[in-house]
């Protein structure tokens, strides 16, 4: 399976620009999901990829397959790159049995009659769907439908898969069960494959590695863990999971972190990252990262330790969620742990603070 | 997970080219210019030159333009046009909105059956109808004669400006009632829901809310309505001509048969003006469809609406409307059938003793009746077929290719609907003037006409697929495109299939269009290209009345067939809601 490179993408609507110089790699086998906002410019850079978009400048290649290249005029038709689309919709042809759907990929590539067959119901058995095939789209349910798309695009073997939003139809139960079975199937087959989603839990749980976007541009590409514990600015930060945000001057460098004054609060923070940064930064702490502490407890102290009011505690059944006022800054804590009191203790661990500009 | 015996397969690659698409593109597109542009170049060049176009030698000379605006007969022409076009309008308007609120916001007894009745009108043949009007309403006209002969009572004088914007009106309602009625079943129910909420009763809903929100519409309706009716040509020749009131339409007609010298230049500079007026109604149309796009609500569900509870009116105005619609439909063409069976048609003497089949014999006997409805048969067929098929194909290059000049496309197809078809008709005859010996093999054959009637009515072969093609998610195509299939295998195997009813109902449409359609033609026809429009006008004029009531009768109940087997096969509502647009 081909590794695809996608440089310099740049594409502008009237004075709008979509792609603003979007570049990224992804590896052989691997899931690789688009993540952002809806109008960030993840599905114009998939559209880009099937053909179904062209971008003003930029290149795209599968393999050792140019697909786009602006500069030498190079566009490839959507119907000659041989990759494998799961639309939002489905797109399931309504007016084809489902049998018809998977065998019209292979039909247009001329295969005999019998093997068009053999292929069809091979893949319909992979996704479960063999005893649907003489049914119509509007007989199956979303996600029997789901299952058709992604049979139909991998029905002839495509080089790459690209999925755009393939789940936002499904409801959240079917949407979990959906999730695991496609990443399954995409891990078995060992399938190079592009996911587009504006859903931060699909992007966290199934993929391999995760570009964020917005506005056009890429603003981090990591696993999903390097995503979720070092944002690399804001809003990453604050787009992928809940975050705190603390401003503040660096005051000193210590052993490979920093540690900075609080901005408009007496408070200090020790920060395990950020060695070498100075003046003015923000620090993004997870609300599961900090832990709270009766008053009375002195098991940990120190720097990262602060008193706080407690605001509103709420229970939402498998943990709490404390607001909180360290002096004049604000937090949101999570915690499986419920400490009575209207003043408590919060600890910010040095290693959970991520600097994020 | 089953296990499975899934493999990565080395299919052979689709394969590169021979994807007709770009040859297609072009080969459309160049097509749609050539036949909506084409006609009108040459009646420009006409309009611009001192002799006509077949004449050697000649000058470029504003003449024909200096001596049409010489002629006062020209300007009280447009002063008429500009009375009849406004008092059309005006009527056609007003009655259409309140049918369309009668029928969509309130409990009207049979308000369905009734809403589809009005828009039969549009569909029937038009000049036959007017032909219907004249009988029963005419100065002669039966019910005329006997009311005001009889009981002395005042009757509808249609032989007047006011009187012929009245029967133009009741042929251009259901425009209005259609684009008003689109309009009300798309609007959020839960805004009129909102004013209820908010204390005002359902009457106040209706005024405050519900017709307010109409007004786009209206203004759209009303600039097509407007637009057509300036291009009236039935209406002037056969109810104008008694008391000498001529349109704009006419006033050329007239010019270009009584010309002492053939083909005037004048008529072409005439027919130049109107184009500009017609191209410039169109403009500000589409300027208001825009404004209309503001005023569409979001995610309106229709069905959910609550209807004006009408009480005791329920019945009478269901009766009222039920009146108007025998009166403005039922009647003339029960006088067309009376006057199509009887010697003359008179309150003096029963019908039944003025009883006589001659009418009808003369259509199966004389020549020209007889080629006449051979011709129009063949052409509606072929014409409808061949309409329908070209601008399926066209609607699609225009909203679902990647063709440079597909914008183009839209504009284009829906412009030969602003143009008089008398204008079509002179475009086209200089049209096959100039272009050798294919242009004199259309002038002499049947297929010459057809052209120029489907170039006129192929506009509405694109309103009726348009909304069905922006129906049908583009992912549906773009699926076809991702699994191998080229532009045209995709359209073939997956647009054009899922495009079917719209299919059926522009050829029906297409069909019925072309069958009933006389202006294009009536500076085409020759000995031997007659169709069924241009005889009723040509034989009418010379006073067969009689046999051409037995045409118009000819066309009605093909219309009505045709039509009622359209809706049967295909459930094609004529209610599609665009008809008007």
């Amino acid at each position: 399976m081909p590794e695809i490179h996608v440089e310099n993408l740049v594409k502008e609507f009237g004075d709008q620009r979509a792609l603003d110089d979007v570049s990224f790699e992804v590896r052989e086998g691997e899931l690789f999901t688009l993540l952002g906002p809806s109008g960030c410019g993840k599905s114009t850079t998939l559209m880009s990829i099937a053909g179904f978009q062209h971008p003003e400048s930029g290149r795209i290649a599968v393999g050792d397959e140019t697909f786009v290249d602006a500069a030498r005029r190079i566009a490839v038709p959507a119907e000659q790159r041989n990759l494998g689309i799961v639309f939002q919709s489905y797109a399931v042809w309504p007016h084809m049995t489902v049998f018809e759907n998977l065998a019209f990929p292979l039909k247009v590539r001329k295969l005999k009659r019998a093997a068009i067959r053999t292929r069809v119901r091979e893949v319909l058995e992979l996704v479960e769907m063999l005893q649907y095939e003489q049914r119509y789209p509007h007989q199956l349910s979303g996600g029997q439908q789901q299952r058709v798309a992604l049979a139909r695009a991998l029905v002839y073997s495509p080089t790459i898969l690209l999925l755009d939003e393939p789940f936002s139809n499904l409801d959240a139960k079917l949407r979990e069960r959906a999730r695991a079975w496609v990443k399954e199937l995409q891990r078995t087959l060992g399938l190079t494959t592009i996911f587009v989603t504006h859903d931060q839990d699909e992007a966290l749980s199934m993929s391999d590695r995760v570009a964020v976007m917005s506005a056009g541009e890429i603003q981090q590409i990591g696993t999903p863990e390097e995503i979720y514990r070092h944002p690399a600015n804001r809003f990453v930060a604050e787009f992928v999971g809940r975050v705190n945000l603390i401003e503040g001057l660096v005051s000193a460098n210590e052993g490979g972190g920093v540690l900075v004054d609080v901005t408009g609060s007496p408070l200090h923070l020790s920060v395990r990252d950020g060695a070498g940064a100075s003046g003015s930064i923000t620090i993004a702490v997870r609300p599961e990262a900090v832990t709270v502490l009766r008053l009375d407890d002195n098991s940990s102290n120190g720097t990262n330790t602060w008193e706080a009011d407690v605001e509103t505690v709420a229970f939402l059944g498998d943990h709490y969620e404390y607001e909180v006022n360290a002096g004049s800054v604000a937090l949101t804590v999570q915690s499986s742990r419920r400490v009575e009191g209207d003043r408590i203790k919060v600890h910010i661990p040095p290693d959970a603070c991520a600097l994020v500009e | 997970m089953t296990a499975t015996s899934y493999e990565p397969q080395a299919f052979p690659r689709p394969r590169r080219t021979h994807d007709p698409a770009w040859a297609l593109h072009w080969g459309i597109w160049l097509l749609v210019v050539a036949l909506i542009v084409g006609p009108f170049v040459p009646l420009l060049y006409a309009s611009l030159r001192d002799r006509p176009l077949y004449e050697a030698g000649g000058v470029l000379t504003v003449q024909p333009y200096r001596q049409l605006f010489g002629d006062s007969a020209f300007w009280d022409a447009w002063g008429n046009t500009l009375m009849f076009a406004s008092l059309t309008t005006l009527m056609a308007v007003l009655g259409g909105a309140l049918i369309a609120i009668l029928v969509t916001r309130t409990d009207l007894v049979g308000r369905k059956t009734l809403g589809r009745l009005t828009l039969l009108p549009i569909l029937l043949p038009s000049l036959g109808m007017v032909l219907g009007w004249l009988v029963i309403w005419g100065p002669g006209g039966y019910l005329t004669a006997m009311f005001s002969d009889r009981l002395h009572l005042p009757t509808l004088a249609i032989d007047t400006i006011p009187g012929m914007a009245v029967v133009e009106a009741t042929r251009l309602l259901p425009i209005a009632f259609l684009t008003c009625q689109a309009a009300l079943s798309r609007a959020d129910s839960s805004l009129e829901d909102a004013a209820r909420s908010a204390g005002a009763r359902p009457v106040r809903v209706l005024s405050s809310i519900t017709i307010p929100m109409l007004r786009p519409a209206l203004l759209n309706a009303a600039t097509l309505i407007f637009t057509l009716s300036i291009a009236a040509l039935g209406i002037p020749l056969l109810l104008g001509t008694s008391n000498n009131i001529v349109f704009v339409s006419s006033y050329l007609y007239n010019t270009w048969t009584n010309a002492s010298t053939p083909d005037p230049g004048s008529v072409s500079a005439g027919a130049v003006m109107m184009l500009l007026v017609a191209t410039a109604l169109l403009v500000l149309r589409n300027r208001l469809l825009g404004a209309e796009a503001r005023f569409v609500s979001v995610g309106g569900k229709s069905g959910r609406q609550a209807l004006l509870r009408l009480r005791k009116w329920r019945w009478p105005l269901a009766g009222l409307l039920s009146f108007y619609l025998v009166f403005t439909t039922l009647v003339p063409v029960l006088g067309l059938a009376l006057m199509s069976f009887v010697v003359v048609l008179t309150p003096l003497v029963p019908p039944w003793e003025l009883l006589t089949s001659a009418h009808w014999n003369v259509l199966l006997d004389d020549e020209t009746f007889r080629r006449s409805i051979e011709n129009s048969a063949i052409i509606a067929v072929v014409g409808a077929v061949g309409t329908t098929a070209f601008v399926a194909l066209a609607t699609l290059v225009a909203h679902r290719s990647g063709f440079r000049f597909r914008r183009t496309l839209p504009f284009l197809m829906l412009y030969p609907r602003a143009t008089p078809g008398i204008i079509i008709g002179i475009g086209f005859f200089w049209a096959y003037l100039l272009t050798g010996a294919f242009g004199d093999y259309m002038r002499g054959s049947i297929w010459g006409i057809m052209l120029a009637f489907c170039v006129r009515n192929l506009p509405l072969a694109y309103i009726v697929m348009y909304p069905t093609l922006a129906r049908i998610g583009e992912e549906l195509d773009r699926a076809g495109r991702a699994a191998g299939a080229g532009w045209w295998r995709t359209s073939r195997s997956i647009v054009l299939p899922l495009l079917k009813p719209a299919i059926f109902a522009s050829f029906i449409l297409m069909f019925v269009e072309i069958i009933n359609d006389y202006d294009p033609a009536v500076f085409l026809v020759k000995p031997g290209t007659e169709v069924m429009g241009a005889t009723m006008l040509a034989q009418f004029i010379q006073g067969a009345v009689g046999p051409v009531s037995a045409l118009a009768m000819v066309q009605v109940a093909i219309t009505v067939v045709v039509l009622s087997i359209g809706a049967k096969l295909f459930k094609i509502g004529v209610t599609g809601g665009d008809h008007g647009a």
